[in-house]
């Protein structure tokens, strides 16, 4: 140390340290003089517990003693400072307040430029619209939608705060689709029950289980380093080295090599779009022939297994062998690969699921992904699933837990300020009417929408066949809409049809409360700047859905368990403010403030949170407050510890549907009392080959057979439109973003070559498109090319690559830019790379009222980038600018300043002085 | 361990392990951009990439592909060519190894960006000074700091990266690099540096055996025979995909592939290593 130049902390200005979470993981903020510094991970010291050790193989693994982040949360900072942050409350510039709600401008939303407002002007305007709406239709005539984890923390997050308010004012709620694991959703209750984990299967203690037992891992439209088991960061990261180095082997099954598979994967296979299920026909198919499945498994276990035997051997209905060559020509995956999969999977201890946390993945966003997502549970169970090293179960999540912890998590119905006991007055809302998510602007534009199901099912499979009619009897129509967080351009689907909705009278008023000027955000009437997690505070526990809500114990996905004070690192920046303050005031000034906040601030909100769980033992508020954050031992007391090593080494552990192989009484968390007498949630309480509640229910539907089994998609290589768009566009969810809540904001993300190029000042999303359908296109990497069909075009830079076949097109999803070239303009070429520009509206099938994005066909053609500079970014600097070029930035160092109020300045002076020549 | 003084301090770069997520990349920016530094100024926001990661993509078919992936800083070289470029001292060797430009003395020298050979120097067009990463060395010397690694070491989630003392024996740092395989980055040719790069892949060949075509079976337990033209053999057998792979060849020579399998013909191919290659698929002829 004496070598080198020592700074006296007198050199430099004094840090202060606080935490925070985001889908980033939890993060240490630095700040000096009320700006953030810099964002690091949680480095843990010898006052935290220490971690598990998993012995496995002759060695002990256990975790870094650091929680992992992601990029995502590294860019923290640089998303806090953002350019395109809403910086003051604005009202559209051409909003006219008549008295009627008519006459409105309304098909200038997304064109039109806003005027700065002051709080005060935006409330009362607010507050006066919700009165005359009410007066005028009733309270059913509000809607509302939220996107999922914009923020984190029991207190904001949707279904705390934004449920608090919306049931105490009456709503027509949205409901939202499981736009995420659809397949799964719909379809695998029907095979094995789960439909209270949304068809998702138990991951408890199944990396110890794998670790010890597994000698092949079946990755199916798994990408686990992308998608990081949901909110658990780059935790499982290592996991996935230690099962790889002691030569556990990988198969990865995915249209596209991804970045784990391409890392990872000792086989890799792409089947053409929408074709998963007819290989896994040809697998049972082989299985069947060879005498090579757990026949008194399925003896045991299965019903109806030899009628779903007979269909594969071409002795069903259709009169076709599900054989290894058929399913050849259906996804061009050789045949000889298929049937060494088929032994490999039969002969070795294998392990494997779909997906983030198992029951996720493409595959199942699908026309055919019920089909898809039911077989694959029906081979596992062939394979006996449930004993040792034959487990369901993606490497993402279940890590060893303490499930003897309590503490709420994002999805728990008891972790809610809208719920007891958080609040002492809990509101319900009066309105039964409901929308369905996907289906918003349909309802809006037509005025009439019906549908099926209940959005999430997690109720009974019953959930899934109750009907819905918009409007409700006896109802009247959505006049108004209150956007909260986060942009559905980039997720929902064919998104033209969300442009074409903002712009009609039907909505009178709409508003957008966000952090960001987002792409939707563009279509309010009323703009509320909200302030971001560092701005506020909050309270929540790393990667958690808690204990009692759907997907359950998703914190397992973690190496540790986590609990954060949520700090305000920083005062909301410019006129922002929180959700909370902002809530509260319309609140008020609709006269029940008192009765929403119930006298407490938002820090005392959160201390409730801490009061309800079992934190209170271990830590003090105060103490909890100055540390910042706690960990949970996987298990308390000396006695559970090695004592060589001092790591915990017994837990309480109960590994996944281990019960049910065993023929034991079931022992996991988040179960079904019939679960102990041995029986799954079905009909028959077995794995149903031929499922009797499809059967009963639905004898009818065309998506979902009785026997689960590969069909051509209404949108797939054998359809129409092929002729027309011959490609299959594969969208996986982003590596670089999570849903659309970075890409637009934090810019550092726009130098990673994998995911854009700026060229003109504007980040063209990547999209890869194998070498010899580059070659017959005339496409060189890095060229400019159009993604198009009937429904929209979007404009990407090419990579050229082999990790994907000739026939399928790859492009992430959820892209939070949207960049019209003509703005305003429905079906405009997009730069932006919103790629659900591209894909159909239509849902799986008139039962399965699931959004079906993988079935999509494009074409692709050399293109020219727009020639205009920035382009897209005009309209967020004409909107959201006007005032900010004006104004003093809080910061010392303006994060893209030079992007865009640099090299931008000359440009529009260049323009101005065209235009004043002209 | 926290601020353990360290005569050299190092970082080894293992690539087999970097999965090309970013988190050093970005952690990078987000302490160098915005701020300035007594050892340098502040990143700009965009432009410049102190933690840049190479990445190529391995491989000419669909059945094989594999991607390299190599986080790429400033290698801090034992006699750095961007020092002996500048000027009145503008680029200066601390005594622990860690090479500093020095943001006042080094305005104007753009000779000092041309002169690096890996290209980890980049021009700041606006303050004209050239910048670099600086192994986050100003953190390092902080008392007042609590971390303990350079931004993106500490950020590296598959222990790819590993920061430590290279002239301890004992240090983690050392003990990966003497089990692992250095592959010195080729611009340097043996220059020694302070960032150690390890196990960054050369050339495979691969392909898959198969039984006769119309059979649609692979075949398990193929010998498969590599012999390099300077005569080093080597051997392995088809797996149970029918896969033969050898990795890590030298690049740019000659190699003879030989199958063999009992009660079928014998296979050859003449193969060069002047890119990744997956040979082919070979469909196996019975003895006549």
């Amino acid at each position: 140390m004496s070598d080198r130049t020592v700074l006296s902390s007198a050199d430099h200005p004094v840090e202060k340290i606080s935490h925070s979470i985001g889908v980033g993981g939890p993060m240490t903020i630095h700040t000096v003089d009320g700006v953030i510094r810099r964002v690091r991970p949680v480095v843990f010291t010898d006052d935290d517990t220490p971690g598990w050790v998993i012995k496995a193989r002759g060695k002990q693994y256990t975790p870094q003693r650091k929680f992992t982040m992601s990029l995502l949360g590294y860019c923290e900072k640089d998303r806090t400072y953002a350019y395109d942050r809403l910086k003051y409350p604005m009202i559209r510039e051409d909003f006219v307040e008549t008295p009627d709600g008519k006459n409105r401008n309304t098909e200038n939303r997304g064109k039109s430029g806003y005027r700065r407002a002051s709080w005060d002007e935006a409330l009362s305007l607010v507050a006066r619209e919700i009165k005359r709406l009410q007066k005028t239709y009733g309270k059913e005539t509000i809607t509302a939608c939220t996107s999922s984890h914009h923020s984190w923390g029991l207190v904001g997050y949707k279904i705390s705060l934004f449920n608090r308010f919306f049931s105490m004012m009456g709503y027509t709620r949205i409901a939202d689709n499981p736009d995420s694991w659809e397949g799964f959703h719909w379809g695998t209750p029907h095979t094995y029950g789960y439909y209270w984990r949304l068809g998702g299967p138990e991951p408890y203690d199944m990396l110890e289980m794998a670790m010890q037992n597994t000698e092949t891992m079946l990755c199916w439209s798994t990408d686990p380093d992308t998608s990081r088991g949901g909110y658990s960061a780059q935790e499982s990261a290592l996991w996935r080295w230690w099962m790889k180095e002691m030569g556990i082997q990988f198969i990865y099954v995915d249209p596209f090599n991804n970045y784990t598979s391409v890392k990872h994967a000792d086989k890799w296979i792409g089947p053409r779009m929408g074709t998963d299920a007819a290989i896994l026909e040809a697998i049972a198919y082989v299985w069947i022939t060879e005498g090579t499945y757990d026949k008194e498994y399925v003896a045991q276990h299965g019903h109806r297994f030899k009628e779903f035997a007979d269909h594969i051997l071409g002795r069903g209905p259709d009169g076709t062998p599900k054989t290894p060559k058929w399913a050849e020509e259906l996804s061009l995956v050789p045949a000889m690969d298929i049937k060494a999969i088929a032994r490999r999977w039969a002969s070795t201890l294998t392990t494997g699921g779909s997906g983030m946390r198992g029951g996720f993945g493409g595959a199942c966003r699908h026309s055919n992904g019920t089909e898809y997502a039911r077989l694959l549970f029906l081979l596992f169970a062939m394979q006996g699933m449930g004993k040792p090293g034959r487990a369901f179960w993606s490497p993402a999540c279940g890590g060893p837990m303490n499930y003897n912890f309590w503490f709420g998590g994002y999805s728990d119905p008891l972790a809610s300020i809208a719920k007891y006991p958080v609040c002492d007055d809990m509101p319900v809302n009066s309105v039964q009417q409901v929308l369905y998510r996907p289906n918003v602007p349909d309802a809006i534009l037509d005025g009439h929408y019906e549908w099926y199901g209940e959005g999430f099912c997690g109720g009974g499979i019953d959930f899934e066949f109750t009907r819905h009619v918009y409007p409700a009897p006896g109802y009247n129509k959505v006049h108004c809409f209150w956007r909260y967080g986060g942009s559905f351009f980039g997720t929902m689907l064919d998104t033209n049809k969300w442009a074409k909705m903002y712009k009609s009278p039907e909505l009178e008023f709409v508003i957008n409360q966000d952090i960001y000027f987002t792409p939707e955000t563009r279509h309010a009437d009323v703009i509320l700047p909200a302030c971001t997690n560092l701005e506020r505070v909050d309270i929540g526990e790393v990667g958690s859905s808690g204990l009692g809500g759907y997907c359950s114990h998703s914190e397992s996905g973690n190496s540790w368990q986590m609990i954060v004070y949520q700090d305000k690192a920083i005062e909301p920046l410019w006129d922002s403010r929180s959700d909370f303050w902002i809530f509260s005031q319309v609140a008020a000034r609709l006269g029940w403030g008192e009765r929403f906040t119930e006298g407490r601030t938002e820090e005392e909100w959160a201390k409730r949170f801490w009061q309800f769980s079992d934190l209170p033992k271990q830590m003090s508020w105060e103490d909890f407050k100055k540390k910042g954050y706690y960990v949970i031992p996987v298990a308390f007391g000396e006695e559970n510890k090695d004592p060589e090593t001092g790591l915990i080494e017994n837990w309480d552990r109960y590994p996944g549907f281990n019960w049910f192989a065993e023929n034991r009484a079931c022992d996991t968390m988040n179960h079904k009392v019939y679960q102990e007498e041995h029986l799954l949630g079905t009909f028959s309480g077995k794995f149903e080959f031929v499922s009797e509640s499809l059967t009963y229910w639905a004898p009818d539907d065309e998506a979902r057979r009785p026997i689960p089994q590969y069909q051509d998609s209404w949108e797939g290589h054998k359809s129409l439109s092929a002729d027309k768009f011959p490609y299959g566009l594969v969208s996986p969810h982003p590596r670089f973003d999570y849903h659309t809540h970075f890409q637009q904001h934090a810019v550092w993300l726009w130098e990673i070559p994998k995911n854009r190029v700026v060229i003109n000042g504007n980040p063209y999303l990547v999209c890869h498109i194998n070498h010899e359908l580059a070659e017959q296109k005339g496409i060189k990497d890095g060229d400019v090319v159009r993604l198009f069909n009937d429904r929209g075009s979007v404009l990407c830079v090419a990579r050229v690559t082999w990790r994907l076949n000739p026939q399928t097109i790859h492009a992430y999803t959820s892209s939070g830019i949207y960049n019209p070239i003509k703005y305003g303009q429905y079906k405009s070429w997009d730069k932006g790379g919103s790629i659900n520009l591209l894909v159909p509206g239509r849902l799986i099938g008139d039962y399965v009222p699931a959004m079906a994005p993988y079935s999509c066909n494009i074409d692709v053609e050399k293109a020219e980038p727009d020639p205009n500079y920035g382009q897209g970014w005009e309209h967020i600097l004409d909107a959201v600018d006007k005032q900010q070029l004006e104004t003093e930035r809080p910061i010392r160092t303006s994060i893209s300043a030079d992007l865009l109020f640099g090299e931008k300045e000359a440009w529009l002076k260049d323009q101005k002085n065209k235009k004043e020549a002209v | 361990m926290l601020k353990k003084p360290m005569k050299k301090p190092g970082i080894a770069i293992n690539s087999a392990r970097c999965m090309a997520c970013y988190a050093c990349f970005i952690a990078c920016k987000d302490e160098h951009c915005g701020w300035d530094t007594p050892l340098s100024k502040a990143q700009p926001e965009m432009g410049q990439y102190w933690m840049n990661i190479v990445e190529w993509e391995r491989g000419d078919n669909p059945r094989r592909i594999k991607t390299a992936t190599v986080p790429t800083p400033c290698s801090h070289c034992e006699h750095p060519a961007c020092m002996a470029a500048a000027k009145d001292g503008a680029v200066y060797k601390r005594p622990d190894g860690i090479v500093i430009i020095d943001p006042e003395k080094s305005k104007g020298q753009k000779q000092i960006v041309e002169a690096c050979p890996v290209g980890a120097v980049y021009w700041n067009e606006k303050l004209e000074i050239p910048q670099k990463c600086t192994m986050c060395a100003e953190l390092l010397d902080d008392p007042d700091y609590p971390g303990f690694e350079p931004r993106c070491v500490e950020a590296c989630p598959n222990q790819a990266l590993v920061f430590g003392d290279l002239d301890d024996p004992e240090s983690n740092i050392s003990k990966l690099i003497a089990a692992n395989k250095v592959t010195q980055l080729e611009c340097l040719g043996d220059m020694k540096s302070s960032v150690v790069h390890l196990n960054i892949p050369s050339r495979f060949l691969a392909g898959t055996v198969a039984y006769p075509k119309e059979l649609e079976e692979v075949c398990i337990g193929a010998a498969v025979k590599a012999t390099l033209e300077n005569g080093e053999v080597r051997e392995t057998v088809t797996n149970w995909a029918g896969d033969w792979e050898f990795e890590d060849l030298p690049k740019n020579v000659k190699v003879a592939i030989d199958i063999t399998f009992d009660g079928f013909q014998p296979v050859h191919y003449d193969c060069f290593t002047d890119a990744d290659h997956y040979v082919a698929i070979t469909y196996l002829d019975p003895v006549k």
